[in-house]
């Protein structure tokens, strides 16, 4: 049974979704995630990572020994700084050559390949737009070195004006031609940067963490229009982030990476609700997912102050196990109320801070068994600081991981609600 | 008021030379600090009496020749000492800068003897291409620059499909544009000042530059200062038309770049 989560964490994105242990999926022609990376309908399609290796120095920047990146995806490459995902980028576009390894796109062998030869483009943290040239220099420049370079096949100049007017005007930047880059504001040198990477219809759409140079405000709305683009263009993107909310929300497919390895490939809400191990339980999600070390008694997992029935063998007597649930799961069982009937954990606290954040508020609370945080609905009576209070999570919504390596145990009770 | 008084006391002696310039021989010693009477006779006799012309020209040639040279091997040099990360890279810098510490006239010998052998004697050659051997400075103020611009840059270029020719002329030359003209006028202005190795190479009255030429004039002439004055006020002009046509040129430069 181990064997299943060996797979999540060494294979990547090969999740055998629908063998799942505990799926209670019953048709087999209709797979529970279909945008899951391993269920696309060719393989071949879209990028591939094949044993790819980079180290600088002694440091292994990235190690994936597979990693596939489907045709028309927007597959978010997530993880916290030093994770290796902008290495892995990088690789993609050839800007690094793997030290070991192959880089595939479309099923063709492209690790020898230089960039400007791959079919891809590429969007840059700073936008790097070139500020010796205006906003129309900019976008054509691909286009004009595609000129220069094939005389006879390459664009005129004609049809470089009018691209480039046609990538202006899907980015809503015309008007804006003859300003130079120091000339815009942050939201607009993103919608440069945009056009040039997709003037020249690239197949492939590098997006280097392009959102975190821009006001939060701002950023709200460029998520929704990364979203729109890939629609119009239909390319492939692939997006790196360090920011997991941005990942869950705009990706159809997700990697976490953590110390240069996939930590687990999947849909947003795969990930979200099967946490591979407890690296991804506490990088996905905010405020992240609560952890506690736990030990079966033969009913239940107990540790002072937190009762888990999970409602299988999984709490054999002596049984050592991290047990999480997020914050938003938990309901407050009011002192003279009953605790809900049916498999569930309950844990008592005394409320330390409230943190206020409009529809909600995140209780965070100490007890025996350390801190631990839950929120709740602002419009409910909001509990004030050193209150005692008890907070019950249903079965369905329990996590657990193995107490030595962290990884999700088949036998959580969590991978339940799925099915 | 302090910065007033430093150009009055560094342009003194400047003015007294170029007021004495126009004195007559037998006034030259005037404490007046107005040429009066004022006469041309000294510009008249340098023109007649020395190949000012041609001294100008030859000092020109080797000063823009050495600083096109000079920019032609450093530009890459310093773009490879920033983004090409080679084995070796910091021996290259420790030697740039010793080379840069180390003074001129230790390698006049070597120079002058293999300017000789190869013929170099009283040719533009010979005051040119061994100027070369000072590019340590150039390449080192360069580098910084170059440190300067963002990657990214380069690398957008490349995924845009430029080579690495082309990145170099369409991206970071148009950027270095600038300091380009900041160390070519430097260059420029070392190399016109040069006076012992353009003595050495081109001792020939029609060969020199024109700082070896004031020299050769004066010991010719003797005490003879107005027509002597006369010929080093000539001399500078050129320096400082191009220094004020440079000046505005980096300004512009610096402006148009839209780097800050």
């Amino acid at each position: 049974m181990t064997s299943m989560t060996d797979q999540v964490l060494d294979a990547g994105p090969r999740i055998p979704a629908g063998s799942r242990p505990g799926s209670q999926d019953g048709s087999p022609d209709e797979p529970p995630f279909a945008g899951s990376p391993s269920l696309s309908a060719d393989d071949s399609r879209g990028i591939r990572l094949d044993g790819v290796v980079k180290s600088y120095g002694s440091h292994t920047a990235l190690d994936t020994p597979v990693l596939h990146v489907p045709e028309g995806s927007l597959t978010v490459f997530v993880g916290p700084s030093g994770c290796g995902k902008s290495t892995a980028l990088r690789v993609i576009a050839g800007l690094e050559s793997p030290d070991r390894g192959r880089v595939l796109i479309d099923g063709a062998d492209v690790t020898s390949h230089p960039p400007g030869a791959r079919d891809l483009s590429m969007v840059f943290q700073d936008f790097a737009l070139y500020p010796h040239m205006t906003v129309e220099q900019n976008i054509g420049f691909s286009l004009r070195l595609e000129a220069r370079h094939n005389r006879r096949k390459g664009p005129t100049r004609a049809q470089i004006a009018e691209r480039v007017r046609d990538a202006c005007s899907l980015l809503r930047i015309d008007g804006l031609e003859k300003r130079r880059p120091a000339q815009l504001s942050g939201g607009e040198r993103q919608r440069v940067g945009l056009a040039r990477a997709i003037v020249r219809r690239p197949s492939v759409l590098l997006l280097d963490e392009p959102l975190s140079a821009l006001d939060a405000q701002l950023r709200q709305h460029a998520r929704a229009e990364l979203v729109r683009l890939r629609r119009e263009v239909g390319a492939t993107m692939l997006l790196v982030t360090h920011d997991q909310l941005e990942a869950l929300s705009m990706g159809t497919h997700l990697v976490v990476l953590n110390s240069g390895k996939v930590a687990q490939a999947g849909t947003p809400v795969d990930v979200y609700q099967r946490p591979a191990s407890t690296f991804v339980a506490a990088f996905v999600g905010s405020p992240s997912m609560n952890l506690h070390p736990v030990r079966g008694d033969g009913v239940a997992f107990v540790t002072p102050g937190l009762r888990a029935t999970v409602g299988n063998a999984a709490s054999d007597s002596g049984r050592q196990a991290l047990l999480g649930w997020r914050p938003g799961e938990g309901r407050l069982i009011g002192a003279d109320s009953d605790v809900p009937n049916g498999p569930g954990m309950l844990i008592e606290g005394v409320v330390d801070v409230v943190e206020f954040t409009g529809d909600g508020v995140i209780v965070n609370c100490r007890s025996e068994l350390g801190r631990w945080a839950v929120v709740l609905p602002a419009h409910d009576c909001v509990p004030a600081a050193d209150e005692r209070l008890r907070v019950h999570v249903p079965a369905s919504r329990l996590h657990l991981f193995d107490a030595a390596g962290g990884r999700r145990l088949p036998d959580a009770p969590g991978d339940n609600i799925l099915g | 008021m302090v910065l007033l008084g430093t150009v009055l006391i560094m342009i003194f002696p400047l003015l007294w030379a170029l007021t004495t310039s126009f004195k007559p021989a037998n006034n030259i010693y005037s404490t007046n600090p107005l040429p009066l009477p004022a006469t041309l006779g000294n510009y008249r006799f340098t023109f007649a009496e020395f190949p000012i012309a041609r001294l100008l020209l030859n000092t020109f040639v080797m000063a823009s020749g050495a600083t096109l040279l000079q920019l032609v091997v450093s530009v890459p040099a310093a773009y490879a000492l920033v983004r090409l990360r080679t084995r070796g890279q910091g021996l290259v810098l420790v030697a740039l800068t010793v080379a840069l510490v180390v003074p001129a006239q230790a390698l006049i010998i070597p120079h002058f003897l293999l300017a000789t052998r190869l013929e170099w004697r009283n040719t533009y050659l010979g005051l040119v291409v061994p100027q070369l051997a000072t590019s340590a400075l150039a390449v080192l103020l360069l580098r910084e620059h170059v440190r300067k611009l963002p990657p990214t840059l380069a690398s957008a270029a490349i995924l845009d499909g430029a080579t690495a020719w082309e990145v170099l002329r369409f991206i970071v030359l148009p950027l270095l544009r600038p300091s380009l003209a900041a160390v070519g006028i430097i260059v420029f202005i070392n190399t016109w000042n040069e006076y012992l190795w353009p003595s050495l190479i081109a001792p020939g009255r029609e060969n020199t530059t024109i700082q070896v030429g004031l020299a050769l004039f004066g010991n010719q002439e003797g005490q003879d200062f107005g027509p002597l004055l006369a010929a080093a006020m000539i001399s500078t002009l050129p320096i400082v038309a191009v220094y004020m046509f440079a000046s505005r040129r980096i300004a512009d430069a610096f402006l148009q770049s839209g780097l800050r």
